[in-house]
């Protein structure tokens, strides 16, 4: 017997469950070879299903970790496989587990995402026939609009889409739709925006000086319009009667930009970098500067879906997360622009959505930036993410009364879920599923969500 | 009530007025009657419901009041049995000449085979002189042509009855010849019941057995009933030599010009009696000297001759 | 005398091409923006320079290579949001043919009907003013809503606005037949069926036509709208997506693609039109 087991259930130096550091990623740095070895068996359904349940079982044993370890420490390794092994029918709970996974319900799906970079892992998922290795079929289908997006989900013409992670709170609430409860498994990227101002902005760079000006947003119920008012209202800016928003497609942005009609706007990726190709921007701030790794975009579909067809959708989120993990590496991100930048994705030149993946870029002014985390992807729907949203829709008359932050958001982002499913492809998920975040210098703390409200300005 | 092949009897039209009520009749007491074979035309000036009482005949319009009794049945609504010539002609333009035909034919006789369809058409048509024309459309037919095609399509299916409104009253006076030649032809020679309309008494002294002559509308009566009494042979050629021909000719003009005015009713016609409208020959009555007299009363001694006989 | 005139007249419309070509090409000459300063070549190669990028609006022989590009591979397929244009205009005549054909099948025999009856005609007249002057596209919300199914709803908007001129035009059409042919059908006691195929629509055919022409003119004009609303496939797509890269010359391209198919199918109806058309 070797320990081979993805999540290492044996090894002494590691926490089971958990990365050593408590971030992502920095396991395999310990050990490259032997982690090259275990995604290999990631990618295998069959032994990652049985790791899964060998992992499981040796922290059913060992409920502290701290034992575990003590307990390899003393016997080593293979004698506590061959130990438990006698011990316990573990081939026959790694079978039983594989029946249980049961078939596809469905294999033709049909995806919608908008051309943003965003929708990169989507995209990317597509492009490289991950979804095909989850035995799925999956047709890519671009969309025109937030609220086409939402209306073809509810429609069940989708099965599932790229959403703004504002979106499925708001449909599950009912606000700006009809009700409808919907699930988010898991985040697609963190950060990727960014404010683009008109040229002749170009010595007007601070917010308190913004009085009367015209921005436009791409969806109320977007990270782009509670970023944009968080930061407008911080700086003595009411976003409802000191300037004006309005809602508007993304290359209409950048017409209306070239046009003079707005003087700036908040957007996703690549249409910052395209008004600034197209000379008639520059990019004022990402909004990593607002909130380093906020929350953008996410994958999400109705729970009625998720509830009829349970294997598919966790084959579908599988997919994703895959793509989600590649797509972040730094190293990959130059063949990603490459792949997604045709007509048949975003339809974009490939410099700009090589600027935008791989972080450098002009800023417009004449300058090149460097910004590595200009978009990060992260597929883990932080609950403390969804409560922020809930409140600045409340805290904006998005929604009234009161409002069950936590039950809300954890109804609808499947944090554990996603847990569940970044640790079968040995991924590592936090911990938790709240945490606190610092949101323009100022923490936010999910626990208490109410006092952050009443501190702050242009409350409702 | 009477043996007569068509009795009309005490028919009546009145439209309604704007708001509603009954306005007061075009015609009322309308009485006559036609026998198998006979050619009657009715002659009478605008307005007094010659085409009202033709389009109740063929079943097209209904009558206020009065029945229609044609073979012993009531007329109610049209049938083949009586076939129509319209004044416009009523072509369908999107058919050929053998076309409009066809589709009269085939509706007599919905089971006969097309050829034996085009077989019959194409008789009809040689009969009025189009057989070089069958294949054409309408609108490359001259007006005359184009009301024999109506007339032929009338013929093929072979009516108990025919009724012809006014059929030649837009073509010039030539082609009207012509065709009123035609027509003679064909009725001589297929005994036709018809009843015609006409503005023209030269034509009705030509084709008529009888000649129905309205008083002026509205209240417009049957005001005499003239017997043409030349004999059936005419030409239009050779008619004017009859010397009835004028005394007919002169007795109609003067009822149209003189005498269809006053003749409704009024206090000097006490004798009247709608039921049984005069019946007058005056072809037979030789009074070359009171015939062409302009006086409303001449008449009336005529007529109490003739009345009732 | 005539072929003359047609002569002189294509002469005179190519003329006017060549001016309007010519002017558009005068006022998109790139304005000369000095040599790019070596000191930040990498700047310029981010902002596209030197990379074939066009400045400012098309000029006339950029979208003269698009218009080569892409009705070169015409039915081209990148999966299934990048088609060619051939493919495209299919997807949207499919659209366009099958909301029409279900216009017709209402409307025709509703119009018969209504051009039938005085009662008809005063019992559905307010519904029709109603629902006629509705904006086609203002349909879309509603029928997404219902259908569920942004495909049917496209159709459903095409069906919806295809219909008010068929269903008027066939109604008045058919309500001013000319008395005389009706009549010659009731003396001839020509059944129902036959007198509405044989009578009543070769008469009315002009008409009702004259009404499908201006259905199908609207209803090419929606699908487009219709297409860039909710995307996925069609000529409207096709432009949404064009735009959306901010790609001037294939917008333009299909633009002209969008005007072209609208001539050939109202010239289309024009021939049929002529086939039903009769001369008194």
């Amino acid at each position: 017997m070797k320990d081979e087991n993805l999540y290492r259930p044996y090894a002494a130096d590691v926490a089971l469950g958990r990365c050593s550091c408590g971030q992502h990623g920095s396991q395999h740095e310990h050990d490259a070879e032997a982690a090259r070895a275990r995604s290999l068996r990631g990618e295998k359904a069959e032994s990652l299903s049985t790791d899964f349940v060998e992992a499981a079982l040796v922290r059913a044993i060992f409920p502290q970790d701290a034992t575990r370890r003590l307990f390899l420490k003393a016997v080593g390794a293979n004698a506590a496989m061959a130990a438990i092994a006698s011990m316990m029918p573990i081939s026959d709970l790694q079978a039983m587990t594989l029946d249980k996974a049961g078939p596809l319900e469905k294999k033709d799906l049909t995806v919608g995402f908008l051309p943003i970079t965003c929708a990169t892992p989507i995209i990317f998922a597509g492009a490289a026939d991950f979804y095909g290795r989850e035995g799925l079929n999956v047709t890519l289908q671009k969309t025109a609009g937030w609220a086409i997006v939402r209306d073809k989900v509810l429609a069940k013409e989708f099965d599932a889409s790229h959403m703004l992670s504002p979106m499925p709170l708001a449909i599950s609430l009912g606000a700006g739709s009809t009700a409808a409860p919907m699930v988010m498994p898991v985040m697609e990227n963190i950060n990727g925006n960014a404010i683009t101002l008109h040229l002749k902005h170009k010595n007007n760079r601070d917010p308190r000086n913004w009085k009367g000006m015209k921005f436009a947003i791409p969806f109320d119920y977007s990270m782009h319009n509670f970023l944009l008012r968080h930061y407008l209202a911080a700086h003595g800016i009411d976003p409802d009667k000191d300037v004006q928003l309005r809602v508007m497609a993304p290359p209409d942005m950048v017409a209306n930009m070239r046009s003079g009609n707005i003087d700036g706007f908040i957007v996703a990726e690549p249409f910052n970098q395209r008004a600034v190709y197209e000379k008639v921007g520059f990019i004022h701030l990402l909004t990593s500067q607002i909130w380093d790794n906020h929350p953008c975009c996410a994958f999400a579909a109705t729970e009625d879906f998720v509830n009829q067809h349970p294997n598919t959708f966790a084959a579908l989120v599988r997919s994703i997360i895959r793509a989600t993990a590649y797509v972040n590496k730094a190293e990959n991100r130059k063949g990603v622009a490459e792949m997604i930048a045709p007509a048949n994705y975003l339809n974009q030149p490939q410099t700009v959505v090589e600027q935008v993946l791989v972080g450098r870029y002009a800023d417009g002014l004449g300058q090149v930036l460097n910004a590595p985390d200009r978009i990060a992807f992260d597929p883990f729907p932080w609950h403390s993410m969804g409560v922020w949203m809930l409140t600045q829709m409340k805290r904006w008359g998005y929604i009234k009364g009161e409002v069950n932050y936590k039950d809300i958001a954890e109804r609808v982002y499947l944090a554990t879920d996603a847990k569940k499913r970044m640790a079968e492809l040995g991924l590592d998920a936090p911990a938790q599923t709240y945490r606190k975040h610092m949101i323009l210098g100022k923490e936010f703390d999910p626990a208490q969500p109410e006092a952050y409200l009443k501190g702050l300005p242009a409350a409702a | 009530m009477t043996n007569h092949y068509l009795s009309v009897e005490g028919l009546k039209k009145a439209y309604p007025t704007r708001d509603g009520k009954a306005g007061t009749p075009v015609f009322e007491d309308i009485h006559f009657s036609i026998e198998k074979g006979e050619f009657v035309c009715i002659i009478g000036h605008s307005g007094c419901g010659k085409t009202t009482i033709l389009n109740v005949l063929a079943g097209l319009e209904e009558a206020t009041g009065g029945v229609v009794i044609m073979n012993g049945r009531e007329v109610k609504g049209p049938s083949l049995d009586r076939g129509v010539v319209f004044q416009s002609h009523a072509l369908m333009p999107w058919m050929s000449v053998l076309g409009n035909v066809a589709f009269a034919v085939k509706s007599k006789w919905p089971d006969w085979s097309k050829a034996k369809i085009a077989a019959h058409c194409t008789e009809y048509l040689e009969m009025v002189g189009l057989g070089h024309a069958i294949h054409k459309q309408p609108a490359e037919l001259s007006g005359g042509m184009k009301q024999r095609v109506g007339i032929a399509r009338a013929f093929a299916i072979q009516p108990k009855m025919l009724l012809l409104d006014e059929p030649f009253g837009a073509l010039d006076a030539l082609t009207r010849g012509t065709i009123q030649d035609e027509l003679l032809k064909v009725v001589q020679a297929t005994h036709q019941t018809v009843f015609m309309i006409t503005h023209d008494v030269d034509e009705a002294i030509l084709l008529a057995d009888k000649v129905i002559l309205m008083s002026n509308g509205p209240l417009a009566k049957v005001a005499e009933i003239v017997d043409i009494t030349m004999p059936r042979d005419r030409t239009r050629a050779g008619m004017h030599h009859d010397p009835q021909y004028y005394r007919i000719r002169n007795h109609l003009v003067d009822f149209l010009v003189n005498r269809s005015k006053t003749y409704a009713g009024g206090g000097e016609f006490e004798q009247y009696d709608p039921k049984r409208p005069p019946v007058v020959r005056p072809g037979l009555v030789d009074t070359s000297d009171a015939a062409l007299a302009p006086d409303a009363v001449r008449p009336l001694t005529q007529l109490k001759k003739v009345v009732n006989q | 005398m005539s072929t003359n005139l047609s002569f002189r007249a294509a002469l005179l419309s190519v003329l006017l091409f060549a001016c309007f070509i010519g002017i558009w090409h005068l006022a998109t000459l790139p304005a000369d923006g000095g040599a790019v300063s070596a000191a930040d070549a990498e700047y310029a190669a981010l902002m596209g320079q030197g990379a074939g990028k066009a400045e400012g609006f098309p000029t006339p022989a950029a979208v003269g290579r698009t218009f080569v590009h892409f009705l070169s591979d015409p039915f081209y397929d990148n999966g299934p949001n990048d088609k060619g244009i051939g493919i495209q205009i299919a997807y949207s005549l499919l659209r366009v043919g099958a909301g029409f054909l279900l216009a017709t099948l209402v409307a025709l025999p509703l119009g018969f009907l209504i051009g039938m009856s005085p009662l008809m005609t005063r019992a559905l007249n307010p519904f029709i003013q109603v629902l006629k002057p509705i904006s086609p596209l203002a349909w879309m919300p509603l029928a997404l809503y219902v259908l569920k199914d942004s495909d049917v709803s496209g159709i459903f908007v095409i069906f919806i606005c295809s219909m008010w001129p068929m269903l008027l035009n066939t109604a008045f059409g058919v309500a001013s037949v000319r008395r005389d042919w009706i009549n010659v059908a009731r003396t001839l006691e020509v059944g129902p069926v036959r007198k509405a195929f044989r009578v009543i629509l070769p008469a009315a055919a002009p008409t009702i036509l004259t009404g499908m022409r201006i259905s199908m003119g609207i209803a090419w004009i929606v699908i487009v709208a219709a297409e860039m609303l909710v995307g996925g496939t069609g000529v409207g797509y096709f432009v949404w997506n064009e735009w959306n890269n901010l790609a001037l010359p294939n917008v333009i391209f299909a633009i002209t693609m969008i005007g072209l198919v609208g001539m050939l199918l109202d010239f289309a109806f024009g021939v049929l039109q002529k086939m039903v058309t009769y001369r008194d």
